[in-house]
């Protein structure tokens, strides 16, 4: 609950709008904790429930169909594929066990470490890590991302490693802060609406997911040349696939696992890695996001 | 000629077809300027709908987060409804809050987030939900957002409204092009109707042509145009004034007949007086023969005496046969024919004790132009006349001259002159109301003979009292000389 707190101070200053937010989340934090205790006991009876944050797949519904066909024919139950609009929902229902698995980002992981397993992680060209990208207009010359001060500036979520806390921690590691750098910033809610906001000029630079962007560089070239990647960031830990503590010992979690690390192994499992541009799943690491723990660390030391 | 007069003498079957082209295009004009005005109010009408609807969706979409002066949410929100709204083609949509700051915009390079909104966004709205700008083919429109009753924010939006004008221009042609047919194809079809119309006042004016110059003919029943009652009645009064002219001349020949007969009448008493006077003394020689006619002298004297009675009454009647026989008329006119009227007007100018001076000049042949029947009647009737107008005892006189290319006879008398109306049957254009009362149609002759020969008819007066009629024939020239005597 301290942690809980020292984020709610934290996300204030980031922005005022959150407000209504942060009643209903401290509410779905304690709520959801009761509700965790009965719903182990349920768990059985429903569907396979499986969050998705909104990274970019929520727009693909035939994606989603997809996924979903494939982990039910793994799992050997119906799965119900969860969406929501911010990170902070997914992360709730996770921990609160409502849902039995989800596709959350490091981020919220190290955040909620105590109360999550990691189940898997993707691969992508060959390793389980990512980049976080600092992009501005395409015809805008900045070498450096001390070129954006000023900015108008667009975040993806709160809770988002690669579209907020990386950059935080850049600014905090040079004794800066987002309200003090950037003239304004706002969030956009997803990786592709931080795209469609520095493409079309309502943010002048943006914090993005580097695996996103350059996906949708293949998929969307049209929108997303209308950006240019200003600064990449150290390679960190891709945003793992996590199951709530309280659902350790299910099978269906431990065939989520085997679902997705064989993934690649089958034929209905490639058409969705195909389409996501991913190798594959691996076993999860958790060292792998010591890196984002650390900068959760420098973010709180700076206040 | 002015224009008036240009215009006026334009046939009708073409001034009617141009009229009714000039009032079809009138016409369509004015339906054109209605149309379109009521288009323009239609589209006005429209496009406030249609722009109240999507003021009213995006108002709703966009108010929780303008009220959380949230800027990616209301600039997504612009984005996604700019596709879902094409009817109205939304060009710009620029979101503010209740101070007047930009909160997003459709274009943020153009309008950026947190920048104020420029002053035109402001000053370009006029009384309607929505204003126009014809210039640049957009139409504005603004909402203001409330939440209870307070406001929190602003639309403004910008539309396109080209289609709005294209669509204007393309009924305005399509007025243009179906109006323009319509007056043309009038235009034909009155030209063939009025021309169907007029049709058989050309076939009147035909005829009345023909009249005019001399023959009128009755429009014959076939050229009658069927189911044309009232041109059927028209041309049934023409065929009757035909019929009543023809009447006319028929019964005009037949007075001059009645009048030859009538001047023949007049003569006969004159020339049975003429042909009596020698039988007298033609029986006294027959008897100093019977007597004495064994002795020479006596029988020489009587004979020559019978010879030259009877050669007398031969003159005269050889005369009135010539004047009276119909195959003698057309002999071309000579002297002699002048010689027989001095002999047939003898008994007249004896029984007034009147004198006849008289006086020919005439060295050529005789004129083939004119035939002799006609003038020596004409002639007679004025000789006539004169001995009539003259008082007893008194002077006619009578003269010819053939000239080069006229002969003019002149005919005077010791009258008091011929009545005016008389006169005038001579020498006025239209002799008609004297001619009806039924006086002079002697003198009616002389003026058909006149008119027929294109003569030409002078009175006037003598010095010493009296008129003087005078006749003025023109001569062919060809003929003239070519026959000889």
């Amino acid at each position: 609950m301290v942690a809980v707190r020292r984020r709610w101070e934290w996300r204030q200053d980031v922005s005022a709008t959150s407000r209504g937010r942060i009643s209903r989340r401290t509410l779905l934090a304690a709520g959801g904790a009761a509700i965790a205790f009965a719903s182990t006991a349920g768990a059985q009876q429903e569907s396979f429930k499986f969050g998705l944050t909104p990274v970019f797949l929520s727009n693909d519904l035939e994606l989603l169909g997809l996924l979903r066909s494939y982990l039910s024919a793994r799992i050997g139950e119906p799965v119900e594929l969860v969406t929501r609009r911010t990170y902070q929902e997914i992360t709730a229902l996770l921990v609160s066990g409502q849902i039995h698995g989800a596709w959350i980002c490091g981020f919220p992981y190290v955040q909620y470490r105590a109360d999550l397993d990691l189940v898997a992680m993707p691969s992508w060209r060959g390793k389980p890590l990512y980049q976080s990208y600092l992009i501005a207009a395409a015809g805008r010359t900045a070498d450096d991302w001390s070129a954006l001060a000023g900015d108008i500036h667009a975040f993806s979520d709160p809770d988002s490693n690669s579209g907020f806390l990386v950059t935080r921690a850049l600014l905090a590691e040079n004794g800066l802060s987002p309200q003090s750098f950037f003239s304004r910033s706002f969030f956009t809610y997803g990786h592709r609406n931080v795209i469609r906001a520095v493409a079309s000029g309502l943010a002048r630079s943006g914090s993005v997911d580097g695996y996103v962007w350059e996906v949708m560089r293949e998929t969307e070239p049209a929108l997303v040349n209308q950006t240019r990647v200003v600064r990449r960031s150290e390679w960190l830990g891709f945003p793992p696939v996590a199951s709530p503590k309280s659902l350790a010992g299910d099978p269906r979690v431990a065939r989520l696992h085997t679902a997705l690390i064989s993934m690649s192994d089958d034929f209905a499992g490639r058409r969705v890695l195909d389409l996501l541009r991913l190798d594959g799943f691996v076993p999860a690491e958790a060292s792998l996001f010591d890196a984002i723990a650390a900068k959760v660390e420098l973010v709180r030391r700076s206040g | 000629m002015t224009l008036l007069g240009r215009l006026t003498s334009i046939p009708v079957s073409f001034r009617v077809p141009l009229l009714v082209a000039l009032l079809m295009v009138a016409i369509s004009a004015t339906f054109s300027e209605r149309v379109l005005d009521r288009l323009s109010r239609t589209q006005e009408a429209f496009l406030e709908g249609i722009a109240g609807t999507y003021l009213d969706g995006l108002s709703s979409a966009i108010l929780p987060a303008v009220m959380r002066e949230d800027v990616w949410e209301v600039f997504d929100a612009l984005d996604r409804s700019a596709a879902s709204y094409a009817s109205v083609s939304p060009v710009e949509a620029v979101v503010t809050d209740a101070a007047g700051r930009v909160l997003a915009a459709t274009d943020p390079t153009r309008v950026p987030s947190y920048s104020d909104l420029p002053p035109e966004y402001s000053a370009r709205y006029g009384a309607g939900l929505v204003t126009i700008d014809e210039t640049q083919r957009t139409g504005f429109a603004k909402r203001d957002l409330r939440y209870q009753g307070l406001p929190v924010g602003t639309i403004h939006v910008a539309f396109d409204v080209s289609p709005l004008f294209a669509e204007r221009r393309e009924i305005l042609v399509t007025l243009l092009v179906t109006n323009g047919a319509l007056a043309v194809l009038f235009a034909l079809g009155g030209f063939m109707l009025v021309r169907r119309m007029i049709r058989p006042m050309r076939v009147l004016e035909t005829h009345m042509r023909v009249a005019a110059g001399g023959s009128a003919e009755p429009i014959p029943t076939s050229a009658f145009p069927p189911r044309d009652e009232e041109a059927a009645r028209l041309f049934r009064g023409y065929n009757a004034l035909v019929r009543a002219e023809r009447e006319r001349s028929d019964l005009a020949m037949q007075l001059a007949e009645e009048e030859k007969l009538a001047s023949l009448g007049r003569l006969a008493s004159g020339m049975a007086h003429e042909i009596n006077n020698p039988l007298g003394g033609l029986f006294n020689a027959l008897d100093t023969l019977k007597t004495h006619g064994a002795t020479a002298g006596v029988r020489d004297t009587s004979i020559s005496l019978i010879e030259r009675g009877l050669a007398g009454i031969r003159d005269v009647v050889e005369a009135a046969l010539a004047t009276y026989r119909p195959e003698r008329s057309q002999r071309p006119l000579t002297p002699d024919d002048f010689e027989d009227l001095r002999l047939l007007i003898k008994p007249e100018l004896r029984r007034k004790r009147q004198r006849l001076a008289w006086d020919i000049v005439w060295n050529e042949g005789p004129v083939a132009a004119i035939g002799s029947g006609p003038v020596r009647q004409a002639i007679l009737n004025l000789l006539l006349n004169a001995c009539a107008a003259t008082p007893d005892g008194g002077e006619i006189t009578f003269s010819a001259t053939a000239a080069s290319q006229r002969l003019t006879i002149g005919i005077g008398d010791e009258g008091r002159g011929i009545p005016p109306d008389i006169a005038g049957i001579l020498i006025d254009r239209d002799p008609g109301p004297a001619i009806r009362a039924g006086r002079g149609l002697g003198l009616w002759m002389v003026r058909r003979m006149m008119d027929d020969l294109k003569g030409t008819i002078l009175l006037g007066e003598r010095a010493g009292g009296g008129s003087v009629v005078t006749l003025i024939l023109p001569l062919a020239k060809e003929e003239y000389g070519a026959h000889a005597a």
